[in-house]
């Protein structure tokens, strides 16, 4: 089911958790919200969960507005961070009580109790009380009685935050699967960009209750619009400069250590505008000797970190300015510091972005 | 690894503790009640039951345990009704004042509900201020008599629900924040209406802590001496209790009536244990402050203020029907005094037996309040550290005082202690320091374990890093940490020590031992201006407390109300 926020804003008080949000979920879509603690992505899913009420705007799931539906008027299945399983319930009774109080009997109830344990394999454990399972197996039980009440939409608070990281990365696999087995429209709220990139349709970047972008993860890793998305989805090194050129979506910023050629990002950008580039590490190639001739540009070696597959290079660029750059196939001894080092980026790896003024400048 | 003095240090610190405690409980906690219970059953000719033959044949003895459970009941029953709609407002909404308000609920607390009893009479006798405004607004012709025979139950019930409704408040509000809001939440995405989850959800998980406070309230209503006693409500088992102190060597039938109390408040702590036997679960999230707590508008909150406000105001009557005693001068037949004096005052600072009650009380509930300090804080330290296997069972240990109604401890006293050093009938002030301190030790284990519950021992261990030695890091880094918890714990531990009555009013016999509370009982038998002089030391004693009670929370701030929860 379509999910659309319309211009929706939350006010604690004064204070600003969600400001002029303007957002549409696809049907069937794996769509998450992503942003550090505090930009309003939680607020937006309570708001969308009829849990918070809307202080200005509309919601809108399936062609309904449900901005002041009642719960369980929006046909929702939401997973709580911390489970909110009922510890007086076996895992059984967990599942079954929502079914009761929507007066399913005999074997509908048993059916959809059957599936639900099913999808999140948790035949085992049906008759112990939550207190007896583990954080994973937890987590499975508030997924399945999610799920059991068949929700139009599925809605997730950080649902594996709580586990350790080869238990998120089983589970990461275990949700795509009952999505794509289930294909219902999910909205997950996250702060690990890593769960966001490798799961999501589409991901939703917040920040200071603002929405930034809404992308695919590939075109959002791409060509993200601001410095601090550009920062924020894996890692950027980020630098003032001024325009000198513009032609055909193409342009030249003059930076610190030298003019780079480089895409535009979305906005309109004109001659002498001040702006920021975005360089991301791993795109910053040591230059062949004479090869190419623009976006070369020279550092100094400050320090190297051996991580095996790679490694990073800490530069100075001058004028304060440092570059973080990923090597691969290091050499097999280190590079001493204080070594001058040729580099060069691919015109396409060059981001130019507009200043965002509310947030600043990015990194 | 810690080091072998850490070690020794840790053991040695375990095994004064626990054998102190019990050795403190065995002396003066098991030695008395099982005398009691042994003479129950023993008579001059060896083993008879002929004690509960003879109680039960006697109809004064089997009402008077009638009309005790009677009480027990009735004020459960009226504390959770009073309660039940505060906690939960408590406990699931936001609004302005808050904190205050929660906090003047407490203020009833400052007096013994028995000194209340001395102007409820005042004001509900059948001349008294309520029939005769009753009688001026023309609602009623004839006065009623509330203090009448049929109606000094009900009597008693009120007082000992205004005075012990904290006690519930305190149990059911922790009771609900404990509970995840996001379990509710669930449940509201899913449908279930609100009704539905206060029933499926919220009861099932608070009635743990329902069931400790009302447990308490139960025994505590049961068990108490003063108010019946002022009353005038002699067929209950405290009041029969108390009267068969003195003859005791002649008489064993108050042998037979203890243990029918003790078979009481051990049934009263077993069966709702029992009854919620399949309740074995643990909680598996807290509660995030703040989250999922409703925002009060003005209505309502001016609603919420009305109904805090109200009870508050209600359970006061008691303390401003003393108050206006204490400052009577001329009161006949009029609603309120024709005149006001401090003269009542003046003669209370002018009598030895009333300072010498203060000053005995301050004394007393000082050292008791040292002790359970001192042990509250070892057990806590011991238990949360877990420093022996099995610790959960010297906690356990240290609560059964809880339990133990006062009448039974002071009883226990007299009878275990006659003809030794200790003997009440020579000096009671070694048991009514270790009677006040021992009743009292559970609220320190409780408000200490809360503390060090909360101070990562990590802490500790940090200290531990740079050398300090294990005493010094208890005394710079653990004991500051707790000190909010210790003052908290040490200043209920002080306030009911100096309100108490029952051991009070059992083991002082003589004059120069009186405590505050027996000082108040006996100026109040006194005739012409007893009634007036009580009040007045009443009020004294009342002051004092609150003023505790101001300064703490002035030290503590805000913490203050969240301490007592523990």
């Amino acid at each position: 089911m379509e999910v659309r926020f319309q211009q929706v804003e939350k006010h604690y008080g004064k204070f600003v958790a969600v400001k002029n949000l303007d957002l549409t979920i696809k049907d069937g879509a794996f769509h998450f919200l992503l942003g550090p603690s505090g930009c309003g992505k939680t607020t937006t899913l309570r708001m969308l969960a009829g849990l918070e009420s809307v202080s200005k705007g509309a919601i809108w799931m399936g062609g309904q507005d449900v901005t002041h539906a009642s719960p369980q008027e929006r046909g929702i299945g939401m997973v709580f961070q911390n489970y909110a399983l009922w510890p007086h319930m076996s895992v059984r009774k967990n599942i079954e009580y929502g079914l009761k109080l929507k007066k399913l009997k005999g074997a509908e109830r048993q059916s959809r109790l059957d599936d639900a344990v099913e999808m999140t394999q948790l035949t085992r454990f049906v008759d112990r009380l939550p207190g007896q399972l583990s954080g994973g197996q937890q987590q499975r039980v508030a997924l399945a009685r999610a799920l059991a009440i068949r929700p139009k939409v599925l809605l997730l608070d950080e649902p594996l935050s709580n586990l350790d990281a080869k238990l998120r990365i089983e589970m990461r696999d275990n949700l795509t699967r009952i999505h794509r087995e289930t294909k219902i429209t999910t909205v997950y709220v996250t702060h690990d960009q890593k769960e966001a990139l490798s799961m999501g349709s589409a991901i939703s970047v917040l920040h200071g209750g603002r929405l930034l972008q809404t992308d695919a993860p590939r075109a959002l890793y791409h060509t993200p619009n601001t410095g601090y998305v550009a920062s924020f989805i894996g890692e950027s090194n980020i630098y003032p400069g001024t325009i000198q050129e513009i032609h055909d979506g193409e342009g030249v910023i003059a930076t610190g250590f030298g003019a780079l050629r480089g895409r535009l990002g979305p906005g309109s950008f004109q001659v002498g505008e001040a702006c920021e580039v975005s360089l991301r590490p791993e795109a910053v190639l040591l230059a062949n000797a004479g090869r190419e001739r623009v976006n070369r540009f020279q550092g100094t070696l400050i320090s190297t970190s051996y991580l095996g597959e790679s490694e990073q290079w800490h530069l100075s660029m001058g004028e304060d300015l440092t570059m973080k750059v990923h090597v691969f196939h290091g050499g097999a001894t280190p590079k001493p510091a204080g070594e001058q080092v040729e580099l060069f980026v691919h015109q396409d790896d060059v981001l130019i972005l507009k200043i965002d003024q509310d947030l600043g400048q990015g990194t | 690894m810690l080091k072998p003095f850490e070690q020794t240090f840790n053991k040695a610190l375990s095994y004064i503790t626990v054998g102190l405690t019990v050795a403190m409980l065995l002396v003066f906690l098991v030695y008395p009640v099982s005398v009691i219970l042994v003479k129950a059953f023993f008579g001059p000719h060896g083993f008879t039951l002929s004690y509960f033959g003879l109680f039960f044949d006697n109809k004064v003895l089997t009402h008077s345990l009638l009309n005790s459970l009677l009480i027990g009941f009735g004020v459960m029953v009226g504390c959770t009704i009073l309660v039940l709609p505060l906690a939960l407002i408590q406990a699931r909404c936001q609004f302005w004042g808050k904190g205050i308000l929660s906090g003047l609920l407490l203020v009833p607390m400052v007096m013994p509900p028995f000194v209340g009893a001395i102007g409820f009479q005042r004001f509900f006798a059948r001349r008294g201020s309520v029939n005769l405004w009753l009688m001026d607004w023309g609602i009623i012709s004839k006065p009623i008599d509330f203090l009448g025979d049929e109606h000094m139950l009900w009597m008693v019930i009120l007082l000992e629900v205004l005075h012990l409704y904290p006690i519930m408040y305190l149990n059911l509000t922790a009771a609900l924040a404990n509970i995840d809001p996001a379990l509710e939440e669930m449940a509201t995405t899913i449908g279930v209406p609100r009704w539905r989850q206060y029933l499926d959800i919220v009861w099932p998980l608070a009635r743990p802590g329902y069931f400790a406070g009302a447990i308490i309230v139960f025994i505590w209503g049961l068990t108490d001496l003063g108010t019946p006693l002022l009353v005038g409500f002699h067929e209950t088992l405290p009041v029969q209790i108390f009267h068969m102190v003195s003859d005791v060597n002649e008489n064993p039938m108050g042998y037979a009536l203890v243990f029918i109390v003790v078979v009481v408040t051990v049934g009263a702590f077993l069966i709702p244990k029992w009854l919620m036997n399949p309740d074995k679960y643990q909680m598996i999230s807290k509660g995030h402050r703040g989250q999922g707590l409703k925002s009060l508008s003005l209505g309502p909150t001016a609603l919420v203020f009305l109904l805090f406000l109200g009870v508050t105001f209600v359970a006061l009557i008691p303390h401003i029907s003393v108050m206006v005693t204490a400052l009577s001068h001329k009161w006949f037949m009029t609603p309120l005094p024709e005149e006001y004096t401090l003269s009542h005052f003046k003669e209370v600072f002018g009598s030895e037996l009333s300072l010498r009650g203060i000053q005995n009380s301050f004394l007393f509930a000082s050292l008791a309040t040292l002790l359970d300090v001192v042990l509250g804080l070892m057990i806590a330290y011991v238990v949360v550290r877990k420093l022996i296997p099995m610790a959960g069972l010297l906690d356990a240990l240290a609560m059964v005082p809880l339990a133990l109604p006062g009448i039974v401890l002071a009883f226990g006293y007299v009878v275990g202690f006659a003809q030794t050093p200790l003997d009440p009938f020579d000096n009671p002030v070694i048991l009514l320091i270790v009677a006040y301190g021992i009743r009292r030790l559970p609220f320190m284990v409780r408000s200490a374990t809360a503390g060090l519950q909360q101070t990562n021992v990590s802490l500790e261990e940090a200290s531990l890093t740079f050398g300090a030695s294990r005493f010094a890091t208890l005394r710079r880094i653990t004991i500051p940490l707790v000190s909010a918890n210790l003052l908290a714990g040490s200043l209920l531990a002080f306030s009911y020590a100096m309100l108490d009555v029952s051991d009070s009013l059992i083991l002082a016999m003589r004059d120069a031992y009186y405590p505050l509370t027996k000082a108040i009982y006996v100026l109040f038998l006194e005739y012409g201006e007893g009634e007036f002089l009580a009040s007045a030391l009443g009020m004294i004693g009342m002051l004092i407390l609150a003023l505790c009670l101001v300064g703490a929370s002035l030290i503590l701030g805000k913490k203050m109300g969240e301490l007592f929860r523990s």
